[in-house]
Parts: structure tokens; C-alpha cells; sequence
């Protein structure tokens, strides 16, 4: 169980959000989201002096060995502020990765360096079927002597084009395994992809005949683990997202004057305001208590977190693209200008609502995790 | 009215017309907002051949043809997907300026707009008059034989091609909100008018804002009686709307123009009972507004006009949202990408943006119900704090 206390979270939410508040306005998100790079290696130096890139890694290897609880409210405020970063990629999609497959000496050297902010790493997990799933894993590999080498295709893969390290799932003859590849290994194509969420890095990524390095012995079930903790930490940054752009609109309602009245006066305005607090609401309760059944299970609970985190993935996956989509028309023409943030937010949902699984995907696990 | 061509040889006339003349290659190259001189060429033809306005008699190069007989022109240039035709009821700045422009106005403006000759676009909106679009500040004031105009609108479609601008001007400021308004055809290429683009969510910029400084607009411009502004803005909204409720801009890659269901089969996915149900659902908006205005239409025939000429807009808007929806969502993790290499997921997004300009263009969609409760079902109007209030003393946002 979550070891810190409830005014320790709250000083990590604080310290995040004044972080954001300094250092990730708006302004910052449209310069970043225009840079080859998508984020600002300075923040990066930041969100690592806050101990976030290591936040769910384990003191052994220099993290501050929290878990999803935290990591949940941390996400809350990165995705309220739009934070364009490989955080969710580096430190948390492949340190979950390799903190579940528990190779050792790989941990050492590996989670030590994404803790301490030097290398960033992302996880190649599924092929152009875009589904997250052990079925959509096109790369696969082959013995070659004492040698592993891949070949096949990884797509829509996080943040590969600032990787140092990349962690892929790949089809051997006995299963699935994780494999280790230096970016910059021979063999190696990254393809940058053009997003429709400015803020994310997509890349397609080739692999030929690439010598890669095995990574423990666990396959799929560590691929699973990691997109729980993704998940989780996915949902927090939806809540948190869907929260300020709801917030955002429901102010612009008091203060946006027609017919000689705030236009919040009109029923229709109100009406999808308070639809929208439901979904708000949901989405924030939703991804808290995912975190809160990881965390359980974490600690050898038995209560499945399946249901939580699924039930979360797609309520707020669900809650983010409703309260965006709606915040637009409750605006009228000004959130159709690429100068107001609505579409930035929108974009964000949109995309958000795809990563790691669409909502459809997400219902059926829910309903399975049930027991139908 | 009397039927002097039988249906069956319109129709033959409309289409060895159309085979004879049509060269669609020679058309391309034009965009929303502005011509060239192909589609000008064309246009022409078009209007001299009758075509243009069959409904209006010879003298506005019509051939006073009865309604139904106007839609089987139209019915024939849409079969080839050739434009210009039946511009007598969609035309909105044609049809405004035949109802309410005098004489001078007419002959001066309604040819070159039919052609192509002359573009236009639609003044209405300021920063704070959107919906309430009675609350304009836009000032015009009659010096001599002209009016000098001061103000700003905004959100204003094309107005960088723009020749003249349909605008809603305030010309008693002692009047209540609606009765101080006139509307013009404003010149749009003089110093006083400044046109500022705006980047749109798509990425795009066809609107624009425009700043307007002591511009001059002769008094002939002047559409309806001064103070009568507001009864002229209403027979053109309602043009525009009816516009809008035919449909939208499809997708922007030409390369994608897929229909819903062979992007399903594309996906693999034409099997998938889930999807199914949803692809009935969404197809089935767009068959029943099609089946709702095929019906209006028929009634107005009669010469009843129908509740349903209301519905178009706010229907279309659900119509379009609702397919990028599914576009996207059968897209799946490729609605990630966009740009002219993934075209397919360019439009998806692209489609479930510029779905907002139905439902928010043209007066949004809670506006459009406000008028279908109270204009077609006859429910009591919301109480309206500044409607008979001198304008001097309305409240600003
Ligand atoms: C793509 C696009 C193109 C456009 N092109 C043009 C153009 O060429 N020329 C032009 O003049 N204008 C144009 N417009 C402007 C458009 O007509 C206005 O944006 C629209 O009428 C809404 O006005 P607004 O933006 O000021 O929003 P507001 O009026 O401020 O509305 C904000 C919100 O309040 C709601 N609301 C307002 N009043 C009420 C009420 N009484 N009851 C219930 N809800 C209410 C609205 O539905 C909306 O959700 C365009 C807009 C777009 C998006």
C-alpha cells in the first residue's frame, strides 16, 4: 500500500503544479509543440530535480519508489497543463516495463539512468494494427547463434524519436520477449509521424536485421503490467485535462455576454455544464481509484484491479473527448481559432482516447474482468 | 404558372446542354471563395443558357420555370456534379438582393454574382454580437449620398477575396436593439476596410477579422428601408441556413473520399455486429434528412411551406459530427496521424473540426433549437431583458 500520507500528496501535487504554472503556461506548450524535439529539455531538468522521472522506479535504482497512487496525482496536473514531455513514455510505459520483468542486471543500469533524467527510453509494443495488444506485435525475432536479432515493424510507438533506449516486444519461436535496442543501432529506421495532437511524438519504427538484447525472461505479462501503470497514469492526465478545459468553459459562461446576460444564464448553457461536472466528476473518480486498486494489487491484494483500470481507461478516455468536444460549441466561434486552447485540449482527447487501447477495446476487458 | 416544356424534354434539353458544354477538367483550380476565369467562363454560360435561375423570368436570364421543373435542372447538373445551376434558391446573396435591393442595386450587382464576377461575403458578426446579433456596435451614418461606416466584424468567411460584404450596420442608436439596424452591400476594396485572417482549428485560414474605419458605402448599396435591417438579415439568415442543412465541405484530400462503409470494409471491421448497429444509426441521419427535405420540398410544390425547411441545419449538425465520429473511431490508433501522407486520417480529424462550423456557423445549434421551439412550435419566447430598451442603454460583454 501507497506508503505517503495524504499531506505528502499533496505537497507533490502542489510542487507539480507550480511547476506547470512556471514553467508550462500555454505559451510554453505552443513553442514546445512547434519544436522538432516536442518538449523542453529544460523542464525535463526540472521534473527531474522533483524526483517525476523517477517517481515509480525503486530507490535501489536512484527512484523514490512511489506508486500509481502518486503517480496518478502527478499526472493530473501535467495533463491540466498540456505538458508535451516523454515522461509518460521513459518513466513510466518502459520503467513499468522493466521494473516487471525484473532483470536485474539490466535494472541496474537501465532504471537507474531513466530515474536520474539521462536516458530516455520508450517501448515498441505494437505493429501498424495499432491495438496495444499481444496479437498487434509485428517485429519479431530470431536466434542467431548467441546473438537475438529482430526484424518487422513497430508503430504508432510514443516518443521514439528522442529515445536513447528502445524497449520492444518482439515474436520468438517460444513467445513473446522483451527485447533491449539502441536507437541508434544498425538496423534501425525511426520514422517521425506527423500527429494530429501537436503535443505528442509518434514514430513508426523498421527493424532489419537489428542484434537486440534480451530483457529477463517475462514476456506479454510484463507488457501487461506496464500498460496498467500507463493507463492509470493515462487517466490522470485525462481527469486532469478534462477538469481545467471544463473549468476554463464554465468561466467563460459567467463572463461571455449575449441577449444583455451571461450566456451561462441560458438553460441550454447550463445544462451541459452540469453534464459535463458528471463526466468531470467520473473521470477524476475513475482514475483515482484505478490508482488506488494498482497500488492494492501491487501489494499482493486480491482484489483484481482489471476492472478498475479499465473501467478508467475508457470512462476517461470517454469523459475527456465529451467535455472538449462540448467546451468548443459552448465557446461558439472564438474556440474555432487555433489562438484559443479548446482544440488543443481537444486534440490531446482525441489522441489520448486512442494510446494504449481504444475505449472499445477498454469496455470488453471491463466486462471481462466482471466475470461476462 | 404554366408548364410550356414537358418534364421528359427539359430533361433531354438540361442533359444535351450539359454534354455539349461541360468540361469539368477546365474547372479545376477554384476554391471556396474565389474564382477563375474558367469558372467564370462557365458560370456565364450557365447563366445565359438560363439555367442559373430557371425559376426567374427571362428579364434575370431565367426561364420562369415552376418548382419542380427547377429541381430537374438542378437534379441534372448534380448527376454530373457541374455547379451553377438553380442559383435562385441557393444562392443567399443573389436572392437577398432580389428581394430587397432596388432597382440600381439589381442591375449592378445580381449578374456579376451569379457569374462569379463578383464575390462576397457575409459582415454579420462582431466581437461581441454573435448569437445576439441585434447587439451590433457597427456604426453607419449618412453623409450626402453615402454612408460612412466604423466598426469591427469578425469570424467574416472569405472576406480577403471578398468584393463586397453583406453588412449589418447600426443606424439609430435611440431605437431598441432591433430597430436601429440597415444592411448594406459594403465595397470591400477601399482603404477604410482592413481584413485581418485568423487561423482556424483546422489550420486553415478562410475567416478572417475585418476592421472597418470611415469606409464609404453609397446610399443605393443600402438594401430595405434605413431601420429595416433586420427584416432583410432575416431573409438572408434564413438562405444561408437552408444552405448549410444540404450539406458541408467534405473531406479536404481528394484522395479520400471513401463512404462509411467502405471505410468499414477497409478496416475489416463490415462484420463487426457492434459497428454495424452503429453504422445504421449514423447512416440513417443523413437517409432521413434527405427524406425530411425530399418531403419539404414536395410541400412547398403544393404551396404550403413546411416546419421541416427549419430542421436542415440543426440536423446537419448532428449528421456530421456524428460520421467524423465514426470515422475516427473506426480509424482506431491511425486517427492519430494526420497530414497529406495519411489522407484518410487527415479527414477524419479534419471532418470532426470543421463539423463545428455547421453547428456553431450560421447561428449555432442551441440558437437553432431556441428558433424551432419558438418560431415552429409556437412555445413561449425566453424573456429577452433588452429588447425594447433604447440601444444607448444595452449591456456590453
Ligand atoms: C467556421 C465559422 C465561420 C463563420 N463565418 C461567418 C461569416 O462569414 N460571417 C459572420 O458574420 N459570422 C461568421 N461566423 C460567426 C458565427 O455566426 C458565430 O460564431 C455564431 O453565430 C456564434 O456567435 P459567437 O461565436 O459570438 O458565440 P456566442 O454567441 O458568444 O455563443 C457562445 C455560446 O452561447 C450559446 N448561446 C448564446 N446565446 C444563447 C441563447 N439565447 N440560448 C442558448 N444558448 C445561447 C451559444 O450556442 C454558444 O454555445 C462563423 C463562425 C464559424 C465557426
Amino acid at each position: 500500500m501507497s506508503q505517503t500520507t495524504t499531506e505528502e500528496r499533496n505537497a507533490i501535487q502542489a510542487s507539480v503544479r507550480s511547476l506547470m504554472e512556471d514553467r508550462n503556461t500555454e505559451a510554453d506548450v505552443r513553442r514546445v509543440m512547434e519544436t522538432a524535439e516536442g518538449h523542453d529539455p529544460a523542464v525535463w531538468q526540472q521534473l527531474v530535480e522533483l524526483g517525476l522521472t523517477g517517481l515509480v522506479i525503486a530507490p535501489e535504482f536512484g527512484g523514490a519508489g512511489l506508486g500509481p497512487v502518486e503517480l496518478e496525482l502527478v499526472m493530473e496536473e501535467t495533463g491540466a497543463a498540456l505538458l508535451a514531455s516523454p515522461l509518460l513514455s521513459s518513466s513510466v510505459l518502459a520503467a513499468g516495463l522493466l521494473t516487471a520483468a525484473g532483470d536485474a542486471a539490466v535494472n541496474k543500469r537501465l532504471l537507474s539512468a531513466i530515474a536520474a533524467g539521462k536516458t530516455i527510453a520508450t517501448v515498441a509494443m505494437t505493429g501498424d494494427a495499432g491495438t496495444w495488444t499481444a496479437d498487434g506485435v509485428a517485429v519479431s525475432a530470431r536466434a542467431d547463434g548467441d546473438k537475438w536479432l529482430l526484424d518487422g515493424r513497430a508503430n504508432y510507438v510514443t516518443h521514439a524519436q528522442l529515445a536513447d533506449v528502445l524497449l520492444v516486444l518482439a515474436r520468438t519461436p517460444a513467445g513473446i520477449r522483451i527485447f533491449e535496442v539502441a536507437a541508434k543501432a544498425a538496423g534501425v529506421t525511426i520514422s517521425p509521424l506527423p500527429t494530429f495532437d501537436r503535443t505528442l511524438r509518434l514514430a513508426r519504427i523498421d527493424f532489419a536485421g537489428v542484434a537486440a538484447m534480451p530483457v529477463g525472461t517475462a514476456g506479454w505479462p510484463a507488457a501487461e503490467a506496464a500498460l496498467q501503470l500507463v493507463l492509470v497514469a493515462l487517466a490522470g492526465e485525462q481527469a486532469g485535462g478534462a477538469r481545467r478545459m471544463f473549468e476554463k468553459t464554465v468561466d467563460y459562461a459567467k463572463t461571455r455576454i449575449q441577449f444583455g446576460r451571461a450566456i451561462g444564464s441560458f438553460q441550454a448553457i447550463k445544462h451541459m455544464a452540469a453534464d459535463l461536472l458528471i463526466e468531470v466528476e467520473s473521470a477524476t473518480s475513475a482514475a483515482r481509484a484505478a490508482a488506488t486498486a494498482l497500488d492494492a494489487a501491487g501489494e499482493g491484494s486480491n482484489e483484481p484491479a482489471d476492472a478498475a483500470i479499465h473501467l478508467a481507461a475508457f470512462a476517461c478516455a470517454d469523459a475527456y473527448t465529451t467535455v472538449t468536444a462540448t467546451a468548443v460549441q459552448m465557446h461558439g466561434g472564438i474556440a474555432f481559432t487555433w489562438e484559443h486552447s479548446a482544440h488543443l485540449y481537444l486534440r490531446r482527447a482525441r489522441a489520448q482516447a486512442q494510446l494504449f487501447g481504444a475505449p472499445a477495446y477498454h469496455r470488453e476487458r471491463f466486462l471481462t474482468a466482471l466475470g461476462a | 404558372m404554366t408548364t410550356e416544356i414537358s418534364d421528359d424534354a427539359l430533361r433531354a434539353e438540361v442533359r444535351a446542354w450539359l454534354k455539349a458544354n461541360y468540361r469539368p477538367e477546365e474547372l479545376r483550380g477554384a476554391t471556396l471563395w474565389s474564382s477563375t476565369p474558367e469558372t467564370r467562363a462557365w458560370l456565364t454560360k450557365v447563366l445565359e443558357a438560363g439555367w442559373a435561375t430557371p425559376r426567374w423570368p427571362a428579364e434575370w436570364w431565367g426561364r420562369s420555370l415552376p418548382e419542380h421543373q427547377a429541381r430537374i435542372v438542378e437534379r441534372e447538373f448534380a448527376a454530373v456534379k457541374a455547379p451553377g445551376a438553380g442559383q435562385d434558391r441557393g444562392n443567399l446573396y443573389a436572392n437577398t438582393a432580389m428581394a430587397y435591393g432596388n432597382d440600381a442595386l439589381k442591375a449592378h450587382f445580381v449578374r456579376g454574382i451569379l457569374t462569379g464576377e463578383i464575390n462576397m461575403c457575409l459582415l454579420y458578426s462582431e466581437p461581441g454580437a454573435g448569437s445576439d446579433l441585434a447587439g451590433i456596435r457597427t456604426r453607419a451614418e449618412l453623409k450626402g449620398d453615402n454612408y460612412i461606416v466604423n466598426g469591427q466584424k469578425v469570424w467574416t468567411s472569405g472576406a480577403m477575396t471578398a468584393d463586397y460584404g453583406m453588412l449589418i450596420a447600426r443606424t439609430d442608436w435611440d431605437a431598441p436593439k432591433h430597430g436601429g439596424i440597415s444592411f448594406f452591400f459594403l465595397p470591400m476594396k477601399q482603404p477604410g476596410v482592413e481584413v485581418r485572417p485568423l487561423r482556424q482549428v483546422t489550420d486553415e485560414s478562410h475567416f478572417n477579422e475585418v476592421f472597418i474605419t470611415d469606409a464609404v458605402c453609397p446610399v443605393d448599396n443600402r438594401l430595405g428601408a434605413e431601420g429595416a435591417g433586420w427584416r432583410v438579415l432575416q431573409t438572408a439568415l434564413a438562405y444561408e441556413r437552408s444552405v448549410m442543412g444540404d450539406g458541408a465541405r467534405g473531406p479536404r484530400n481528394a484522395s479520400a473520399k471513401v463512404s462509411l462503409i467502405d471505410l468499414a470494409r477497409d478496416a475489416g471491421k463490415l462484420n463487426d455486429p457492434v459497428l454495424r448497429q452503429d453504422l445504421a444509426r449514423v447512416i440513417a441521419y443523413r437517409r432521413l434528412n434527405d427524406l425530411n427535405n425530399a418531403r419539404a420540398k414536395a410541400d412547398l410544390k403544393e404551396g404550403t411551406s413546411s416546419p421541416i425547411m427549419s430542421l436542415g441545419k440543426l440536423a446537419m449538425s448532428r449528421i456530421l459530427h456524428e460520421e467524423a465520429r465514426l470515422r475516427t473511431s473506426m480509424l482506431g490508433a491511425a486517427s492519430l496521424l494526420e497530414g497529406k501522407d495519411f489522407p484518410v486520417s487527415d479527414d477524419a480529424n479534419f471532418l470532426s473540426l470543421n463539423a463545428y462550423f455547421t453547428s456553431i456557423g450560421g447561428g449555432t445549434d442551441q440558437i437553432q433549437r431556441n428558433i424551432i421551439g419558438e418560431r415552429v412550435l409556437g412555445l413561449p419566447k425566453e424573456p429577452e431583458v433588452d429588447r425594447d430598451v433604447p440601444f444607448r442603454e444595452v449591456r456590453a460583454g
